[in-house]
C-alpha cells in the first residue's frame, strides 16, 4: 500500500554531538541485510530489545504496508529502528476496518546513543506518508517494555518522556479498557488521527476504545 | 496530565474529565443536590452546605487538594478530590474520595475516576494511595478499589455510624505507587 517513493524524502541526515546520522525510511529487507546492527540491542538484566536481531526487521520490512525505519551511522551501522505495522488479527483495533489503523510497534535507539533526540527523528520518518492523514496511528505504551535501567528513569518519568515525544508528533492520550493496557496504570495508549478522517471513523474508534457497541 | 480526557460509559454515555474550575460552582453544587441523603452521609465534608461548595471552587489552586469532575454534556456526574499533606510524615500518601451521580452508578464512571487520580498521584511523586469506605454501604466501592489493585490494610470495627446510628466497620484501602520493576 505505501511505499517509499510516494514520500517526500526516504532520507534525512541527522547532526549528533557523536557524529552524522542518516535516518531512512521504508527500508526494504535487502537493504537491511546490507548494515550492521548494534549488540547493544540485546538483554540485560532487566530489559530486553524489542528485537535483538537484524533479521527480524528484515522479516518485518518484508511485509505488505510496514514501514521499517532505521538510524545508521556513516558506516552503515543500525543504531536505532522504528516500525510501523498493522494490528495483528486479533487485536481490537482490527475491528475498525481493514487498514485504518496503524501502530508503532517500536522505536529504540542503543544506549550509548540516546539523549541525542534520535527517537524524535525516527518517529517523524515513520509518520511522514502523507497517506496516514487517512487513517489513525496509535502506540502502546506498556511499562514493562521500558528501559528504566538504561535510561535511570521511573515508570512515571519515562511515561511523561512518552507522551512527550508522541505529542510532538501530533498523538493524544486516550483512555481505553483494553485489557493488557489496563493491566498497569502507568501503561500508556495515543494515537494521531488523521485530519482527513471522516467524522463517523472517529467516533467508531471511540466505541472501539471502549468496547462498546452503540 | 493530560485534561481533557473522554470516556464512554458502559451504555455509550460520552464523558469528559477535568480538573474543576471556579465557573463549575453553579453545576457543582446541582450535583451535591441531587446526592442522597444516605451518601452524603458518608463524605467527609458536609456538600449540602454552600459555604463548602463555594470555598472548594475558590480555592482551586490549593496545593494539597486537587478536585477533579467528570461531566455529560454540561451536567457534572462524578466528582474526586485527592487530599495530600504536603509535608512530615505522611507527604508520600494521597488520600481520596469518589462520589456519583446516582444515575450513572455502575457504569465503570467511578473506575475511570479512581484510574485518573492514580495518574495523577504518580504525577506528584506519591507512593502511597489511601481511601476510608464503610463496610456495608460502600460495598460496590471496595470492590471496585479492590479490582485496581486496593488492598484492605485495616479494617477498624464498628468506627462508623450510618444516619440510624447503626454501626460500621470502617475499611482502610491502600495502594502502592511503585516507581518502577523489580529484579525478580
Amino acid at each position: 500500500m505505501m511505499k517509499v517513493c510516494d514520500l517526500p524524502s526516504p532520507e534525512i541526515e541527522w547532526p549528533t554531538p557523536a557524529g552524522k546520522l542518516r535516518i531512512r525510511c521504508g527500508c526494504t529487507p535487502d537493504e537491511i541485510r546490507g548494515y550492521t546492527f548494534d549488540p547493544q540491542f540485546g538483554t540485560y538484566a532487566q530489559f530486553r530489545s524489542l528485537y535483538t536481531k537484524r533479521e527480524t526487521l528484515e522479516k518485518i520490512a518484508d511485509r505488505e504496508g510496514t514501514n521499517v525505519v532505521l538510524a545508521l551511522t556513516e558506516a552503515d551501522h543500525i543504531i536505532g529502528f522504528g516500525v510501523l505495522d498493522y494490528p495483528e488479527p486479533n487485536e481490537r483495533w482490527t475491528r475498525l476496518g481493514p487498514k485504518r489503523m496503524m501502530e508503532v510497534k517500536a522505536i529504540e535507539v542503543c544506549r550509548d546513543w540516546r539523549a541525542a533526540h534520535i527517537a524524535k527523528g525516527i518517529l517523524g520518518m515513520l509518520l511522514s506518508h502523507p497517506l496516514l492523514e487517512k487513517m489513525i496511528v496509535y502506540m502502546v505504551g506498556y511499562s514493562w517494555t521500558w528501559d528504566l535501567d538504561g535510561t535511570g528513569k521511573t515508570a512515571q518519568e519515562y511515561r511523561n518522556l512518552l507522551l512527550h515525544l508522541f505529542s510532538s508528533h501530533g498523538f493524544i492520550e486516550m483512555q481505553t479498557n483494553e485489557p493488557n493496557i489496563c493491566l498497569k496504570p502507568e501503561n500508556l495508549f495515543m494515537a494521531r488521527v488523521g485530519k482527513k478522517l471522516s467524522d463517523e471513523i472517529i467516533q467508531e474508534f471511540k466505541w472501539l476504545r471502549f468496547g462498546v457497541n452503540p | 496530565m493530560r485534561y481533557p480526557k473522554e470516556c464512554v460509559l458502559k451504555e455509550c454515555q460520552e464523558v469528559v474529565i477535568r480538573p474543576l474550575e471556579g465557573k463549575d460552582e453553579p453545576l457543582l453544587r446541582r450535583f451535591f443536590d441531587e446526592i442522597p441523603e444516605e451518601n452524603r452521609w458518608y463524605m467527609r465534608y458536609d456538600v449540602a452546605d454552600s459555604e463548602v461548595i463555594k470555598k472548594w471552587c475558590e480555592h482551586i489552586d490549593s496545593d494539597t487538594v486537587e478536585s477533579i469532575i467528570a461531566l455529560c454534556g454540561d451536567q457534572i456526574i462524578g466528582h474526586c478530590s485527592l487530599h495530600v499533606r504536603g509535608f512530615g510524615s505522611t507527604r508520600h500518601v494521597g488520600r481520596f474520595r469518589i462520589i456519583i451521580h446516582p444515575e450513572f452508578r455502575l457504569q465503570r464512571l467511578g473506575t475511570w475516576m479512581t484510574l485518573d487520580l492514580i495518574q495523577l498521584s504518580m504525577d506528584k511523586g506519591l507512593e502511597i494511595l489511601r481511601t476510608d469506605l464503610v463496610v456495608g454501604p460502600e460495598d460496590v466501592a471496595i470492590d471496585a478499589v479492590r479490582k485496581l489493585d486496593f488492598v484492605k490494610r485495616a479494617e477498624i470495627k464498628d468506627y462508623a455510624k450510618d444516619s440510624q446510628g447503626n454501626r460500621h466497620n470502617l475499611a482502610i484501602m491502600i495502594k502502592r505507587l511503585h516507581r518502577g520493576w523489580g529484579d525478580f
